[in-house]
């Protein structure tokens, strides 16, 4: 069988990437970038109104002592970086595509390999160059969208962040409008199949995102009161699966979904139970329309039961499935204050990492239901069918865990380091005089009262015991002799006493000046993040490519209605949980 | 998109395997972080 079909397309592809490149790279689309990337377009324009006051005194400068104009160039802005990236992953992937897309042209396919590898490349080219499209142009729309009509007042939220409009929903919607409305074409047919290909790689490198530490860093309640109810959820959703009749592989996807958080450990476990995309589809629709019902219920109720922020907090990032909406429904309860989304985050980060047991629970439980476990040994069909993608998975958790991708105490890409703090960032005379002064105050009978009455009053907690006013007064003069913060402990500490009221501005600035100069973003996870949503949105837009009308009809009603009874009763069940103990423990 | 008939791989998978495709994915994925974490440091 010959698979190469002689087409221009790849050509056509190649050379819009090219246009595009090259577009980016003249700047001849900047006033449409400047909308797209609206937040970058506005930190880059304030930089560079800095910049041209700068160079036009220097220039005045050079001029009145009969020097030429110096030579300065603006550092490059996180727009011109966006800018760049998309012209260097256009020209790459263009020049590649026409070269290939020439080939095809003028080659003679003949049956092996070679025309079958061939072959798979304008389908990879389809699925990029809408991947492009949806990451480039549709997600960034959607959250300007968004977010302009929660300014405009018409809406009290931000439709596209609470639905879910980023890239892996727009990928697998448009996915299926061109499946359903457009028909895949001939010549992309073969290419398409490597959609699973690349959303396996990105589940593997997932793994370098999450690490053992920022488990341990969490609290100890949260960690059993999440765990319970994951694994309480998948628990129930594959023992009603099997009583419902419904496929291993649709009863396995749909638990990751209710149990764990949301799309992203939907999409993780597809590949893991061999799930269809109509199943990953339905999945994702249950849990958005579930947690976009819980998200307007859930203030509702707890401002009724007069809950408190830890507790309301607590029962959000339990109860509900998606961090967009619990981070809406925490702020929806309380909008002014962050102490909710503060504790709603925790326990909502804690529920995403346990992502890697229930990837490892789901392969075990798939491959002994699909072979049937009483007719075979499982330890061999385990050796025959677990799928090793997920081995890939453990090992990344265990190698991230282990500080070989990023500094293995980093907490969501972040981590702490005193001694790469810049010589610029060093605190200012003015600003250490300020904590000189605090300090002095603070030592004072009233302001050590008050301190001490504040440290107790707000649990302000260090390596697991309460903080000492001994312990502040350390703390603040050290940051003012040393000029930046020197230690993990002293930062949380004196985080947590700016926020005392009465404490001065500009000490507080200082302060916050500091923990922002020795707070890092790890660069691997961020190129990891980077690399995992285009595997993602490629993968996806290739599943949502095999989603037919014909195909949602055929998986029924089933997973909707195991997703409702197992949604209330976590959301029941996780309420009354908290409101029995949380109060005590935290 | 309708079945299609491959003669090699799936109609999901240009691979003959799960097996091998799952190696394809973890070969790939190991490059990529290798790859970022010698050209980030």
């Amino acid at each position: 069988m010959i698979y190469t079909i002689k087409s221009p397309a790849l050509l056509i592809i190649g050379i819009l990437m090219l246009i595009w490149g090259g577009l980016n790279n003249s700047g001849a689309v900047d006033g449409m970038q400047s909308y797209l990337q609206k937040s970058a377009y506005g930190d880059h324009m304030k930089v560079k109104e800095k910049f041209d006051a700068e160079y036009r005194v220097a220039k005045e400068l050079a001029a009145s002592e009969g020097n030429p104009a110096p030579d300065m160039k603006m550092k490059a802005s996180k727009f011109d970086h966006a800018k760049a990236d998309q012209a260097k992953l256009s020209n790459i992937f263009g020049s590649a595509f026409v070269l290939i897309g020439l080939f095809t042209l003028v080659w003679k396919p003949q049956n092996g390999s070679l025309d079958y590898f061939v072959s798979v490349v304008p389908g990879v080219a389809y699925i990029l160059l809408i991947a492009f499209i949806v990451r480039w142009g549709l997600d960034p729309v959607f959250a300007n969208w968004g977010k302009a009509v929660k300014d405009s007042g018409t809406l009290s939220w931000d439709f596209a962040k609470i639905f879910n409009l980023n890239y892996v929903v727009l990928g697998i919607v448009i996915g299926m409008i061109i499946v359903n409305i457009f028909k895949i074409p001939a010549w992309a047919a073969n290419g398409i199949r490597t959609a699973r290909f690349f959303l396996k790689t990105g589940v593997i490198l997932l793994g370098t995102l999450y690490s053992a530490a920022e488990l341990a860093q969490l609290g100890g309640l949260s960690v059993i009161l999440i765990g319970i109810f994951v694994l309480g959820s998948v628990g129930i959703v594959l023992f009603m699966g099997k009583r419902m009749g419904i496929p291993n592989s649709m009863t396995a996807v749909l638990s990751a979904g209710m149990g764990v958080c949301g799309v992203s450990a939907t999409v993780a476990a597809s590949p893991v139970v061999q799930a269809k995309a109509e199943e990953i589809a339905y999945t994702i629709g249950t849990i958005l329309i579930w947690g976009v019902g819980c998200m307007f219920l859930f203030p509702t109720v707890g401002h009724i039961l007069n809950m408190g922020p830890v507790q309301f907090g607590a029962w959000a990032g339990t109860g509900i499935l998606n961090s967009a909406q619990v981070a809406g429904a925490a702020l929806a309860f309380d909008p002014h204050g962050i102490e909710t989304l503060k504790v709603a985050e925790i326990f909502n980060i804690t529920r995403v990492l346990f992502l890697p047991i229930i990837v490892l629970w789901l392969a075990a439980w798939y491959v002994k239901h699909e072979e049937g476990a009483e007719k075979v040994n499982l330890a061999q069909v385990v050796v025959a069918k677990f799928p090793v993608f997920v081995l890939g998975f453990i090992a990344m958790f265990a190698l991230s865990s282990a500080g070989t991708f990023a500094p293995a105490g980093h907490y969501q890409g972040k981590y702490f380091s005193s001694s790469e703090v810049k010589e610029d960032k060093l605190l200012k005379g003015k600003e250490t005089r300020a904590l000189d002064g605090e300090l002095t105050r603070l030592r004072e009978p009233d302001g050590a009262q008050a301190l001490g009455k504040y440290l107790a009053d707000a649990h302000v907690v260090s390596d697991g015991h309460n903080v000492m006013t001994a312990e502040v007064y350390q703390a603040l003069g050290d940051l003012a002799a040393n000029r930046k913060m020197t230690t993990r402990q002293q930062s949380d500490i004196l985080k947590s006493v700016a926020k005392m009221e009465g404490f001065d501005g500009v000490a507080k600035g200082s302060i916050d000046n500091a923990v922002k100069a020795a707070t890092h973003d790890s660069k691997n996870i961020k190129e990891y993040r980077n690399w995992i949503a285009w595997l993602f949105a490629f993968g996806l837009i290739g599943l949502g490519m095999q989603i037919t009308g014909k195909a949602l009809k055929q998986a029924g009603g089933a997973p909707l209605i195991i997703g409702g009874i197992v949604g209330t009763l976590k959301a029941v069940g996780s309420l009354i949980v908290v409101l029995m103990f949380v109060k005590e423990f935290i | 998109m309708e079945p299609q008939k491959f003669e090699r791989g799936t109609s999901l998978s240009i691979f003959v395997s799960d097996r091998r495709e799952d190696f394809s994915a973890l070969i790939f994925a190991f490059i990529i972080a290798f790859g970022v974490m010698l050209t980030t440091s």
